[in-house]
């Protein structure tokens, strides 16, 4: 095993020791117990959201770049949400171009947390659900919050 | 080496289907855009030129189970052909008697699965059977 690999599986290792020894407030995540890189996360709808109330399931998996590329995450469960699309894949910039080796496990799952609280229309994933939003954001909420009532509790 | 798990692979492997794959004689996609679980697709495939199969459009049903990409996927003709791993009463393909299918590893995939059959059809044992009325169905 190479330096950087070994330094790569000690990272994800503290990290998730971590993730389940001090979990952050209504997130958990959990790895598999055959292969430590794919994790099961729930995250909990913000309060004040149209998802409060509701707990939501997620997947996560750190590629083999890893910390050099971002993890990989999608929600399995349904949400109605402009920046989330139907396979429950997220458009986040950290996942993306504004990744760095910085940011951790723990900082992607809180922020997909705050993009709950405060779904971005204006760079859309699901731009049917977007158009609802910027049109109709009352209307739109009210979608989401029966979402979380049928498919999150 | 990272094990990638089912469903990111079918992720990667709907993304690549999506921008295209090859010279877009097979194609596939998912069968319905919200399945979560990305199990049912549908692929395309194009009668590969100077064969009796030349500029017919092959339709199939392709479900990758829970095991996939361990586990090879199951597949089936929609489209009626004739080819010697291919049932003639409901169209499944036997994976015994696909070599993709019955040595099957994690790095094949729908793209494979499809490039295969394709290159089957042009094979010399293949390529002049009597085929069916064009644009039938099983």
């Amino acid at each position: 095993m190479s330096t950087l690999t070994l330094a790569q599986s000690q990272r994800i290792i503290k990290e998730t020791e971590r993730l389940v020894a001090d979990p952050a407030p209504g997130i958990s995540a959990a790895p598999h117990e055959d292969n430590l890189r794919y994790f099961d996360v729930t995250i909990q709808g913000p309060d004040g959201s149209p998802f409060q109330n509701g707990v939501f399931k997620l997947e996560l998996f750190l590629p083999e770049e890893y910390p050099m590329a971002p993890p990989k995450v999608r929600f399995l469960t349904k949400i109605y949400h402009p920046n989330i699309d139907k396979l429950g894949r997220i458009c986040l910039d950290i996942l993306k171009d504004k990744w760095s080796p910085a940011l951790q496990i723990r900082t992607v799952l809180l922020s997909i947390q705050a993009l709950l609280s405060s779904p971005n229309p204006d760079d859309p994933l699901a731009a049917d659900v977007a158009k609802h939003y910027k049109e109709d954001e009352v209307g739109a909420r009210q979608v989401s919050k029966e979402w979380t009532e049928k498919y999150a509790t | 080496m990272a094990k990638v798990p089912r469903n990111f692979r079918l992720l990667e492997e709907l993304e690549k289907g999506e921008k295209g794959i090859g010279d877009g004689s097979c194609s596939y996609g998912l069968e319905d855009s919200d399945d979560i679980l990305m199990s049912n697709w549908n692929g395309t495939i194009i009668g590969p030129g100077h064969t009796v199969h030349e500029n017919r459009i092959y339709s199939l049903k392709i479900r990758c189970g829970e095991r996939y990409p361990d586990g090879p996927p199951t597949i089936q003709f929609v489209s009626r052909v004739n080819l010697p791993f291919v049932s003639q009463t409901d169209g499944k393909v036997d994976p015994t008697r696909l070599p993709v299918l019955a040595n099957w590893t994690r790095n094949s995939s729908i793209e494979t699965v499809l490039v295969e059959i394709r290159r089957e059809m042009a094979s010399f044992n293949n390529r002049k059977l009597p085929q069916p009325s064009e644009g039938s169905t099983f």
